[in-house]
C-alpha cells in the first residue's frame, strides 16, 4: 500500500517533474522570447522615433490637420503614435510566438481565436474612438450654434447630440465584434424612438409657444426680420 | 482748259487725268511757297525760275498738284495774304512770264497748279482801297464795307484777338470806319456789291486763262456781313460761292475750288452745297486728332471725328493734311483736348501760337521715323486728297524762335552745301535763316543726302505716294471702320467697286496683336501693297495680325 | 510649383485688347443688378473727370450672377459725358466682364483682379463694391491718387461712421492690428481700397493668397499682407458708406468667424513679422473729413448682454480650453454682474482676444468652434461699450477707444508670450 502510494506518488512526481521538465524549457523559452521581443520592440521603437523626428515626420502632418486632430483628442504626436504602435505590434507578435512556443493546445486555440478576432476588435475600437471624436465635435458645434442662435438650453441640445452619436458608435462597435447583435440593435432602436417621441411630445406640449414663435419668425414679413437684424447693429 | 498760254499744257497731259473733271479727287497736293523753295538769282528769296529748276524734284516725288502760297504784290504784312494787286506777281518772285513758264513746265510734268484766291479782303495798299477811301463818293467806295459808327454788326467775334480790338477800323482820310475780320490793314471787300463779284470773277478768269488749275479760297465763311448775325457762314456767302462755281464750271470745267473753312465738319458740309459750291474743303478737325490718337495710343479721337463727318456729294472731296504753313490749329478741339495737345506736343510754351502749335511734323514726332511713317501712312489712306507741306517729305525741322509762323517757313534744304543749296546769296541775306542744328540742320536733313539712299524718308515717301496712287480706293473709295477690341489698332477698309484695301495702323509705341473681324471677306487673300507679298487667306475665324511699334499695313484684298 | 492657367481665354483676349493701363478698377459682382449701374457710372465718371489722360480699365469679375448683372455692367455707359462733366473722354473706355468660378468669398475675384493688374502693368488699382449706394466719382480719385501721384502702395478707406457702427473694427480689428502689426489703420477691412501695381503683383505671387478666406477675410489678408511685406500704406477719407446689400445684415456670428478668423490666420502667416515688431507707425490720411452727425445704429443692448451671460454659462467647458483659468474666471464673474452695472473692462477684453488668438494659433480646439465661442464674449463687450458710452460725446468715445488701443499695446508682450507658448 505504502509502496503503491510511494510508487504512485513517485510516478506522479515523475510525471509532474516530467511535465515541469518538459514545460520549463518551454516556459523559459517563452519568457526569453517575450523579453527579447520586448527588447527588440523597444529598440525598433527608439530607432523609429529618432528616424521620424529626424525626417520631420510631424511636419508632414501638420498641414493636413492630423496633428491638430490628435492633439484635440489628447493623443501624442504622429511620430510618437506610430513608434508606439509599432512597438506594441512587434511585442505582441513576440508574445504570441512565445505562447505558441509553450505548446499548450488549448492556449494555442485561444491565441488563434484571439488573432482571428483581433481585426474586428481593432475596428470596433477605432469606431468607438472616432465616435468619441465625432461626439465631441458635433456636440460642441451644436452647443455653439445653439448659444449663438440664442436658443434655450444649449447644453441639453449639446448633450443630446453627444449621447446620440455615442450611442450610434457603441452600437456599431458592438455589432462589429458580433456581441448580442439583436439585443444591441433593439436597444438602440428603442432608445432612439423614445427620444424622438419624447421630443415630439415635449415640443408639442411644453414648447407650443416656442414652436409658434419659431414658425412666426420664419414666415414673418421681411420687414420684421430686418428690424431684428438692425438690433444686432453693424459691426464692420 | 484755258485757251491762251495753256494750250500746250493740255496737249502734254496724259489723256486719263486730263480728261477727268474729277482729277482733284485723286490729287496728291504739294504745298509750297515760291519764296521758300529755290532762289535762282541769289537775292536770298526763292523765286519762280528757282522753282522751275526744282519741278523735276516735285514730279519725282509723285505728287500730282502744286499749291502755291500767295505770290502777289503785297506789303507782306500778313505773309502775302494782304494782296495789293490781284493780277500781278511780287517782283521778288519773278515776273508773269516766269509764272507762265512755270505753269507750262508743270503741266508738261502732269502737275496741276493751284493758287491762292484771297477774296475776303485786300491789303489797305490795294489801289481799290486807296480809291475807296479817297472820298465818300468815289465809285469804288462801295467796294468795301464802310460805316459812320463802329457799332454795326455787334457781337461778331474778333479772330485775331491778340492784335485787334474791333472789327472796325477808323479811316482818317474818309473819316469813317471800315470793316475787317482780320488785321486792320486788311479791309474786307463788299460782296453785296455785284461789281466786286464781277471783278473777282475777272481775276479768276485772268489766272485760269493763263493755265492755273484751281483756287484755294481763303477765309470763305466771312465774305458777307448781315446785321444781327455772327457774319459767318451766311446764306449770302453761299450765294457768292455758287455764283463763282457756276461761272467757273461753264468756262473752265476742269478747274476747281478748295475752301479754307476752319469749322466743324457739319458746318463745312454746307460749303459743298449740292455739289454746286466748293469741290474740296479742308478737314480741319481731323488733323489734331490724328496727332492726339498717336500720343494717346487710342483710335477713339479719329474714329469719333470721322463718324461725325457727314457724307459729301459725289463730286466733292475732303482735303486732308498733317501740317501746313500755319500753326497746327487747335480751334476745333475741346478745352480738355487742347490742354492735352499742348502738354504732349508743346511743353515748350514757345511752340504755342494763338490756338495752336507752330511746329513741323518731324519735331512733333520727335524725329521718330516710325511715327513719321505712320502719320503719313494714315494721311495717304484716310478719305480725302492729301496735302503735303514742303520739307515734310524729308523731315525738315523748325525754328520756333523766328516769331509768328516763320519757324515752319524756313528755306527748303536741298543739300549740305552753301545755304543748303537754296540760294547763292550771303547767308545773312536769306529771307529767313536756315536751320543749322545738329538734328534738323541742312547738313543733316537735305534732299541730296536722302536721294542717295533707298531707305531715306524721302525715298520712302515717294514709294508711299506711288502705292497710294496705285489704288483708286484710297482717293475715291468709301471707308468702313473695323472695330477690333484692341483700341490701339486703327483699321478700316477702303473700297471702290472691286478694289478693296484693308488698312491696319498700330497707334502704339509697342508691338500689338489684333484680331480683325473679316468674315465679310472670307476667302480673300490679303496682299501687302508695299512688298506685294500675299498673306494667309482670310477664313471664318478672326484674322490675327501682329504689328510692330507704329507699324501699319496696307493690304489689297483679292479674290483668287 | 507648376504655374497654373486660371484666366479664361476669353478674359485674356479681352485683356490683350485693353493693353497696358495706368488705372485698373476692380468691381467684383454677384447678383447686384439693382445697384451696379450706378456704381459703374460713378467709376467711369470718376475716371474721366479726374484721370482723363490715363489709360484705364474697369474689370468686373462676376460670380455667375443670374439676374443679369454683367449685362447691366456692360450696359452702364454714360450716354453723354458732356452733360455730366462738360468734357469728353479722350480715350476708349474699357469695361471687361468675366466669370470667376465659385461664389464663396471674393478670393477668386480678387485673384482675377490681381492677375489683370499684373498682366496689364497697371500702376494703380482700386476695388469698389457693387452694392454701394453712396459711391461718388470722387471715391475713385481719393483712392487712386495716393498711389498714382504719390508713392503709396496701399490705400485703405476711412468711412464716415454712424454712432456705434463698426464696433468689431473698433474693439478688435483696429486695435489688435495696430498693436500687432504696428500700423494705425482705421479701417483694416475697408471694402473700397486701392493698391499699386507692384503690390498687386506681390498679392498675386504670394503663397498665402491661396488661403481660403471666406467673405471679407481676403480684405483683412490684403491689408495685413501689405503691412507685413513693408509696403507704404495710407488712408483716404471717402465719406459715408451706404449699401443696399443684405450682406451688412449678415449675422454677427458669421462676421466674426470670417473677420476674426482671417485676422488670426493672417497673424499666423505673418508671425515672424509681427511678433518681433516694436514700432508703431502713423499712417498718413488724405481727404477732407467733414464733421457730420449721423443717426446712431440701433443695437439691442439688453439682448446682447443676456446672450453674453447665458453664453458664458453654457460654454464653460469650451471656453476653459481656450482661455486661461484666470481670464475665464474674470469673465464668469463679469457675466454674473447686474445688467445695468456690468463692465467688460478693457484689460479683460484685450486679454480675452489675445488668448483667443493664441489658442487659435495652437489649435486647441477646432478653429471654427473657437471663433464661434468668441461671439458671446464679443456681445458682452459690445453691450458694455454701449452702456459705457450711451451718453458720451464723440470725443469722449474716441478717448476711451484710445485707451483701449493702449491696452492692446500694453498687452502685446502677453500676446506674443501666449502665441509662442509651447503646448
Amino acid at each position: 500500500m505504502r509502496e503503491l502510494v510511494i510508487r504512485n506518488l513517485r510516478g506522479a512526481l515523475t510525471a509532474v517533474s516530467d511535465i515541469v521538465a518538459e514545460a520549463l524549457p518551454r516556459l523559459l523559452a517563452m519568457a526569453i522570447i517575450v523579453l527579447v521581443g520586448w527588447a527588440i520592440a523597444w529598440v525598433i521603437e527608439v530607432i523609429l522615433r529618432r528616424l521620424l523626428v529626424l525626417a520631420r515626420f510631424n511636419r508632414l502632418f501638420e498641414s493636413k490637420g492630423v496633428t491638430r486632430a490628435l492633439s484635440i483628442a489628447a493623443l501624442p504626436s504622429p511620430a510618437e503614435m506610430i513608434s508606439r504602435i509599432v512597438f506594441w505590434i512587434v511585442w505582441v507578435s513576440f508574445i504570441l510566438v512565445g505562447v505558441n512556443a509553450l505548446g499548450v493546445v488549448a492556449l494555442q486555440r485561444e491565441v488563434s481565436a484571439f488573432v482571428g478576432l483581433l481585426p474586428q476588435f481593432v475596428v470596433a475600437l477605432l469606431i468607438i474612438f472616432f465616435g468619441f471624436l465625432a461626439a465631441n465635435f458635433f456636440s460642441r458645434a451644436a452647443l455653439l450654434a445653439a448659444v449663438n442662435a440664442n436658443s434655450p438650453s444649449p447644453r441639453i441640445v449639446s448633450g443630446f447630440v453627444r449621447f446620440l452619436i455615442l450611442l450610434l458608435a457603441i452600437t456599431m462597435a458592438l455589432e462589429r465584434v458580433g456581441l448580442g447583435r439583436g439585443v444591441v440593435l433593439v436597444a438602440f432602436a428603442v432608445s432612439f424612438g423614445a427620444i424622438m417621441m419624447g421630443l415630439g411630445i415635449a415640443f408639442g406640449l411644453g414648447g407650443r409657444h416656442v414652436a409658434r414663435r419659431i414658425l412666426e419668425r420664419r414666415f414673418a414679413a421681411g420687414r420684421e426680420r430686418r428690424e431684428e437684424k438692425d438690433d444686432e447693429g453693424s459691426h464692420l | 482748259m484755258s485757251t491762251t498760254s495753256a494750250v500746250p499744257n493740255v496737249a502734254s497731259k496724259t489723256s486719263d487725268s486730263a480728261a477727268d473733271p474729277l482729277w482733284y479727287k485723286d490729287a496728291v497736293i504739294y504745298e509750297l511757297h515760291a519764296r521758300a523753295f529755290n532762289d535762282s538769282n541769289g537775292d536770298g528769296i526763292g523765286d519762280f525760275p528757282g522753282l522751275l529748276q526744282k519741278l523735276d524734284y516735285v514730279q519725282d516725288l509723285g505728287v500730282t498738284a502744286i499749291w502755291l502760297l500767295p505770290f502777289y504784290p503785297s506789303p507782306l504784312k500778313d505773309d502775302g495774304y494782304d494782296i495789293s494787286d490781284y493780277t500781278g506777281i511780287n517782283p521778288a518772285y519773278g515776273s508773269l512770264e516766269n509764272f507762265k513758264e512755270l505753269l507750262e513746265q508743270a503741266h508738261r510734268r502732269n502737275l496741276r497748279v493751284i493758287t491762292e484766291l484771297v477774296i475776303n479782303h485786300t491789303s489797305d495798299q490795294h489801289p481799290w482801297f486807296q480809291e475807296a477811301r479817297s472820298s465818300r463818293d468815289n465809285p469804288r467806295r462801295n467796294w468795301y464795307v464802310w460805316s459812320d459808327t463802329d457799332d454795326r454788326y455787334r457781337g461778331v467775334r474778333i479772330i485775331f484777338k491778340d492784335t485787334e480790338l474791333s472789327n472796325w477800323a477808323w479811316d482818317p482820310i474818309s473819316k469813317s470806319y471800315y470793316w475787317h475780320r482780320f488785321f486792320s490793314h486788311q479791309p474786307d471787300l463788299n460782296f453785296d456789291n455785284p461789281a466786286v463779284l464781277e471783278e473777282i470773277w475777272k481775276v479768276m478768269q485772268f489766272w485760269s486763262d493763263m493755265g492755273v488749275d484751281g483756287f484755294r479760297v481763303d477765309a470763305v465763311p466771312y465774305l458777307v456781313e448781315r446785321e444781327g448775325t455772327s457774319c459767318e457762314n451766311l446764306p449770302e456767302t453761299h450765294e457768292v460761292v455758287k455764283f463763282l462755281r457756276r461761272q467757273l464750271n461753264e468756262k473752265y470745267p476742269q478747274s476747281f475750288l478748295l475752301a479754307e473753312a476752319n469749322q466743324w465738319p457739319a458746318d463745312v458740309r454746307h460749303y459743298f452745297g449740292t455739289g454746286d459750291e466748293f469741290h474740296m474743303a479742308f478737314h480741319f478737325p481731323l488733323m489734331p486728332r490724328m496727332f492726339m490718337a498717336v500720343k494717346l495710343e487710342d483710335r477713339k479721337p479719329i474714329m469719333d471725328i470721322l463718324q461725325q463727318t457727314p457724307d459729301i456729294p459725289e463730286n466733292c472731296q475732303w482735303g486732308i493734311f498733317l501740317r501746313n504753313h500755319d500753326e497746327l490749329t487747335l480751334e476745333m478741339v475741346t478745352d480738355e483736348e487742347r490742354d492735352y495737345m499742348y502738354d504732349v506736343y508743346a511743353l515748350d510754351s514757345g511752340a504755342r501760337l494763338n490756338l495752336g502749335i507752330r511746329r513741323r511734323l518731324a519735331p512733333l514726332m520727335e524725329n521718330d521715323r516710325r511715327r513719321l511713317e505712320l502719320m503719313n501712312g494714315m494721311l495717304m489712306s484716310l478719305p480725302g486728297s492729301p496735302v503735303l507741306y514742303y520739307g515734310d517729305e524729308i523731315g525738315m525741322g523748325d525754328n520756333i524762335f523766328l516769331g509768328d509762323r516763320n519757324g515752319v517757313r524756313t528755306p527748303m534744304q536741298w543739300s549740305g552745301s552753301w545755304n543748303a543749296g537754296f540760294s547763292a546769296a550771303d547767308p545773312e541775306r536769306l529771307y529767313l535763316p536756315l536751320l543749322s542744328n545738329p538734328v534738323y540742320g541742312y547738313q543733316t536733313v537735305n534732299v541730296e543726302a536722302q536721294r542717295r539712299s533707298d531707305h531715306s524718308l524721302l525715298s520712302w515717301m515717294k514709294r508711299l505716294i506711288q502705292v497710294r496712287k496705285s489704288s483708286r480706293a484710297f482717293s475715291r473709295g468709301g471707308i468702313e471702320f473695323l472695330q477690333p477690341r484692341n483700341h490701339r489698332v486703327f483699321a478700316y477698309i477702303r473700297q471702290l467697286g472691286n478694289d478693296r484695301v484693308l488698312v491696319v495702323n498700330n497707334l502704339s509705341r509697342s508691338a500689338q496683336a489684333v484680331e480683325l473681324d473679316l468674315r465679310a471677306f472670307e476667302g480673300y487673300i490679303p496682299i501687302e501693297m508695299f512688298g506685294g507679298n500675299p498673306f494667309p487667306r482670310i477664313g471664318r475665324i478672326p484674322y490675327l495680325l501682329t504689328l510692330g511699334p507704329y507699324n501699319f499695313y496696307w493690304f489689297r484684298l483679292r479674290r483668287l | 510649383m507648376a504655374e497654373e492657367t486660371f484666366l479664361s481665354d476669353e478674359f485674356v483676349s479681352q485683356l490683350t485688347a485693353v493693353g497696358e493701363v495706368d488705372i485698373l478698377v476692380g468691381l467684383p459682382t454677384f447678383n447686384n443688378r439693382d445697384t451696379v449701374q450706378r456704381v459703374v457710372n460713378a467709376i467711369l465718371v470718376g475716371l474721366v473727370k479726374y484721370y482723363p489722360r490715363e489709360r484705364s480699365v474697369l474689370i468686373n469679375p462676376d460670380g455667375g450672377s443670374k439676374d443679369g448683372t454683367t449685362e447691366a455692367v456692360q450696359a452702364a455707359s454714360i450716354p453723354d459725358f458732356r452733360a455730366v462733366l462738360a468734357s469728353n473722354p479722350l480715350r476708349t473706355m474699357h469695361v471687361v466682364s468675366a466669370l470667376y468660378p465659385g461664389v464663396q468669398g471674393e478670393n477668386e475675384a480678387l485673384r482675377m483682379v490681381f492677375a489683370a493688374a499684373d498682366l496689364l502693368g497697371a500702376k494703380a488699382c482700386a476695388l469698389i463694391s457693387p452694392d454701394l449706394e453712396s459711391a461718388t466719382p470722387e471715391w475713385i480719385d481719393a483712392l487712386v491718387r495716393p498711389v498714382l501721384k504719390d508713392t503709396f502702395d496701399f490705400v485703405a478707406p476711412i468711412y464716415q461712421r454712424r454712432r456705434f457702427e463698426g464696433l468689431l473694427v473698433k474693439n478688435l480689428l483696429h486695435p489688435l492690428i495696430r498693436a500687432a502689426y504696428g500700423y494705425q489703420l482705421e479701417e483694416p477691412v475697408g471694402r473700397e481700397v486701392a493698391f499699386s501695381g507692384r503690390l498687386a503683383s506681390y498679392f498675386l505671387g504670394d503663397e498665402s493668397r491661396r488661403e481660403n478666406f471666406a467673405g471679407l477675410g481676403s480684405h483683412v489678408w490684403m491689408t495685413t499682407a501689405a503691412m507685413a511685406a513693408g509696403y507704404r500704406l495710407c488712408q483716404a477719407f471717402l465719406g459715408p458708406r451706404v449699401t443696399s446689400s443684405r450682406r451688412s445684415a449678415l449675422d454677427l456670428n458669421t462676421t466674426i468667424q470670417e473677420i476674426a478668423g482671417a485676422l488670426f490666420r493672417c497673424m499666423e502667416l505673418h508671425q515672424s513679422y509681427w511678433t518681433s515688431r516694436q514700432t508703431l507707425e502713423e499712417v498718413p490720411t488724405f481727404g477732407f473729413q467733414p464733421v457730420l452727425n449721423l443717426d446712431p445704429v440701433r443695437i439691442d443692448r439688453r439682448r446682447m448682454f443676456q446672450m453674453f451671460s447665458s453664453g458664458v454659462d453654457d460654454l464653460g467647458s469650451v471656453l476653459e480650453k481656450i482661455l486661461s483659468a484666470e481670464t475665464l474666471q474674470a469673465i464668469k464673474d463679469t457675466s454674473k454682474l447686474d445688467e445695468k452695472n456690468f463692465r467688460f473692462v478693457d484689460e479683460l477684453w484685450v486679454k480675452t482676444v489675445c488668448e483667443f488668438a493664441a489658442s487659435y494659433h495652437h489649435s486647441v480646439i477646432n478653429r471654427d468652434h473657437l471663433l464661434q465661442s468668441l461671439t458671446p464674449l464679443y456681445r458682452g463687450r459690445v453691450s458694455s461699450f454701449i452702456l459705457e458710452n450711451a451718453r458720451a460725446e464723440a470725443e469722449e468715445v474716441e478717448r476711451r477707444l484710445e485707451l483701449l488701443r493702449h491696452e492692446y499695446e500694453r498687452l502685446k508682450p502677453y500676446l506674443v508670450e501666449s502665441w509662442n507658448r509651447q503646448t
